[in-house]
C-alpha cells in the first residue's frame, strides 16, 4: 500500500520532463506578454480652466470625469511602444502621439484612460480607434476619429459638443443646454442621440442615402421634411440650442432620456 | 517822281548806282518831300554805321543768351494764348445741357447704389454661403441680375470654382499620403483604404445626382461636405 501510494505521488521521469518543459514555456510566454505591453501613468494638478487635448494614433481613448481637481493619465502601450510626451501648457494638458512619433515606421496601439475634473474641457482625437467620454459637464466636448471607430458620449452636460467619424457609430447621452451647439457627423454608421424631453433646439438632421431619420418623441415640434425626406429641419421647444446631425450613409435616431 | 518811286530807288541812290538823270530827279524830290528826305537820312545813317563800325561792335557780347531771352519772351507771350484755348475747350466740354446733367447725376446715383449693395452683401454674407453650396433655384432676383451682368458668379460657376479648389487640395494631400503609406503597417493601410472607399462612394453618388439635377441644393451641399471629409482624411493620414 505504502509503495503504491509512493508511486502515486512521485512523478516518473517522463512526467518530470513534461512538467519542466511546461513551466519553461509558461514562464517565457508570460515574460513575452509583459515585454509586449508597457504602462504609462502620470498625474497633473488641474486649475479651473483646465483642458485636455489628446491626439492618439491607434487605440481606444476613454475620458472620465471625476470629482477631483487633478488629471490622471494612464495608458497601456503595445509593442513597438509609442513615445508619449505630455505637456502642461498654461492649464492645457497636451498629448500628441502623432507629433511625438512622426517618422516612425511602426507604432503599437495605445489605449488611454484619462480621468479629468468633471468641469474640464475635453478635446480628443484619434486616427483609428474608439473614443469614450463619460461624466463631463464642461464648456466643450469634442471627439473626432479620422477614420473608423465608435464614439460614445455618456452623461454629458456640455454647451458645445462635437463628434465626428467616417465609419462607426455615434452615441450621445446627455443634456442639450440652452444656447448650446451640438454637431454630430458620420459617413457610415448609426447616430443615436438620447436627450431629455424638455430640451429646446433647432434641428438640421440629414441622412441623404438612407432617409432614415427617426425623431421619436421629438417629432411633435415644428419639424419639416425636405428634399424627399433626406433632411429634417425644425424647432423643438423654444429652439435655443443648435443641433446639427449628418449621416451620409447611415441612420439618425432620437431617443427620449 | 512820286514818293514810291523815290523810296524804291533810294538805296541805289545812296550807293551811287543810278544814272545821273535819275539821281538828279531823286535829289529834286528829296528837296521838296520832307518824308522821303527823312527816310533817306535814316537809311544813310544806317549805311554809315555799317561801314564805319566793326562786326564786334554790332554783335552783342553773348548772342546765345540774347537768343534765349528772345525765345523766352516769345514763349511767354504765346502760353497765355494756349491756356486760353484749352480753357475754352474745357469750358465748352463742361457746358452741359440740363438733360445731360440730370442723366449724369442719375447714372452716378445708380452706380454708387449698386456698388454699395454689392459691398454690403459681400461684407454680411457668410463665406459658406458664397453660392458654392447653392443652386440657381435659391438665387434672388437681384442676384440673378447681378449674375447676368457679370458682377457676381453664378452658382454653377462658384460651385465649379470651389470643386476645382478642393480637388487641387485633395491632389496635394493624396500625393503626400502616397509617399507616406509605404511606411504604414497593414492595419493602418487597410483602415485607410476602407474609409477612403466609403467617402468615394458618397462622392460618386452626389456627382451622379448633380449630373441629373444640377439644382439639387442638398446634393450640392453634401458634395461639398464629403469633399471636405476626404481632404481631412488624407490630411490626417499624411501625418502618420
Amino acid at each position: 500500500m505504502i509503495c503504491r501510494s509512493q508511486n502515486l505521488f512521485v512523478p516518473s521521469g517522463v512526467a518530470k520532463t513534461t512538467i519542466l518543459l511546461l513551466s519553461v514555456v509558461f514562464f517565457f510566454a508570460l515574460a513575452g506578454q509583459v515585454a509586449a505591453q508597457k504602462k504609462f501613468s502620470k498625474t497633473y494638478p488641474a486649475g479651473q480652466n483646465v483642458r485636455l487635448q489628446l491626439m492618439n494614433r491607434t487605440g481606444t481613448v476613454t475620458v472620465e470625469g471625476w470629482d477631483r481637481t487633478d488629471i490622471n493619465i494612464s495608458a497601456s502601450l503595445e509593442s513597438p511602444a509609442a513615445n508619449i510626451v505630455p505637456q502642461n501648457l498654461s492649464g492645457t494638458i497636451v498629448i500628441n502621439l502623432v507629433r511625438d512619433n512622426q517618422g516612425r515606421a511602426e507604432v503599437g496601439t495605445v489605449n488611454f484612460t484619462v480621468r479629468v475634473p468633471y468641469y474640464a474641457m475635453v478635446d480628443i482625437e484619434t486616427r483609428i480607434g474608439n473614443l469614450n467620454v463619460r461624466n463631463v459637464r464642461s464648456g466643450l466636448v469634442r471627439a473626432k476619429i479620422s477614420s473608423e471607430g465608435d464614439i460614445t458620449l455618456t452623461n454629458i452636460g456640455s454647451s458645445a459638443v462635437s463628434a465626428e467619424n467616417v465609419i462607426g457609430d455615434i452615441f450621445f447621452d446627455g443634456e442639450v443646454q440652452e444656447g448650446g451647439s451640438y454637431r454630430f457627423s458620420s459617413m457610415r454608421g448609426n447616430i443615436n442621440l438620447r436627450i431629455p424631453f424638455n430640451s429646446s433646439f433647432r434641428l438640421v438632421a440629414t441622412a441623404p442615402s438612407t432617409r432614415n431619420i427617426s425623431l421619436g418623441s421629438f417629432s411633435g415640434g415644428t419639424m419639416n421634411y425636405l428634399g424627399d425626406g433626406r433632411r429634417v429641419v425644425g424647432r423643438f421647444g423654444e429652439g435655443s440650442a443648435a443641433l446639427s446631425v449628418t449621416n451620409q450613409q447611415g441612420s439618425i435616431s432620437f431617443i427620449r432620456r | 517822281m512820286n514818293c514810291n518811286d523815290c523810296k524804291q530807288k533810294l538805296s541805289f541812290f545812296l550807293d551811287n548806282e543810278l544814272a545821273e538823270v535819275q539821281a538828279s530827279g531823286i535829289r529834286a524830290h528829296l528837296a521838296l518831300c520832307g518824308d522821303c528826305a527823312k527816310v533817306c537820312e535814316d537809311l544813310s545813317s544806317i549805311l554809315f554805321a555799317c561801314t564805319s563800325e566793326t562786326p564786334a561792335d554790332i554783335v552783342p557780347p553773348n548772342s546765345q543768351a540774347l537768343w534765349c531771352r528772345i525765345s523766352n519772351t516769345i514763349e511767354s507771350e504765346m502760353e497765355p494764348v494756349q491756356i486760353r484755348q484749352t480753357v475754352g475747350r474745357r469750358g465748352r466740354f463742361w457746358r452741359l445741357s440740363l438733360p445731360q446733367l440730370a442723366s449724369a447725376v442719375l447714372g452716378i446715383a445708380i452706380i454708387s447704389s449698386l456698388l454699395t449693395v454689392i459691398a454690403i452683401r459681400n461684407y454680411t454674407q457668410p463665406a459658406a454661403d458664397d453660392f458654392t453650396t447653392r443652386s440657381a433655384a435659391t438665387q434672388t432676383t437681384f442676384e440673378k441680375v447681378l449674375s447676368k451682368v457679370g458682377l457676381v458668379e453664378t452658382p454653377q460657376q462658384a460651385r465649379a470654382r470651389r470643386i476645382k479648389e478642393q480637388q487641387s487640395a485633395i491632389l496635394y494631400w493624396d500625393n503626400r499620403v502616397q509617399t507616406r503609406r509605404v511606411q504604414w503597417d497593414t492595419h493602418t493601410r487597410e483602415a485607410f483604404d476602407r474609409n477612403l472607399q466609403v467617402i468615394n462612394e458618397s462622392l460618386d453618388q452626389y456627382s451622379m445626382i448633380l449630373q441629373q439635377d444640377p439644382d439639387d441644393d442638398l446634393s450640392v451641399e453634401m458634395l461639398d461636405s464629403v469633399m471636405a471629409d476626404k481632404m481631412n482624411l488624407l490630411r490626417d493620414f499624411s501625418d502618420l
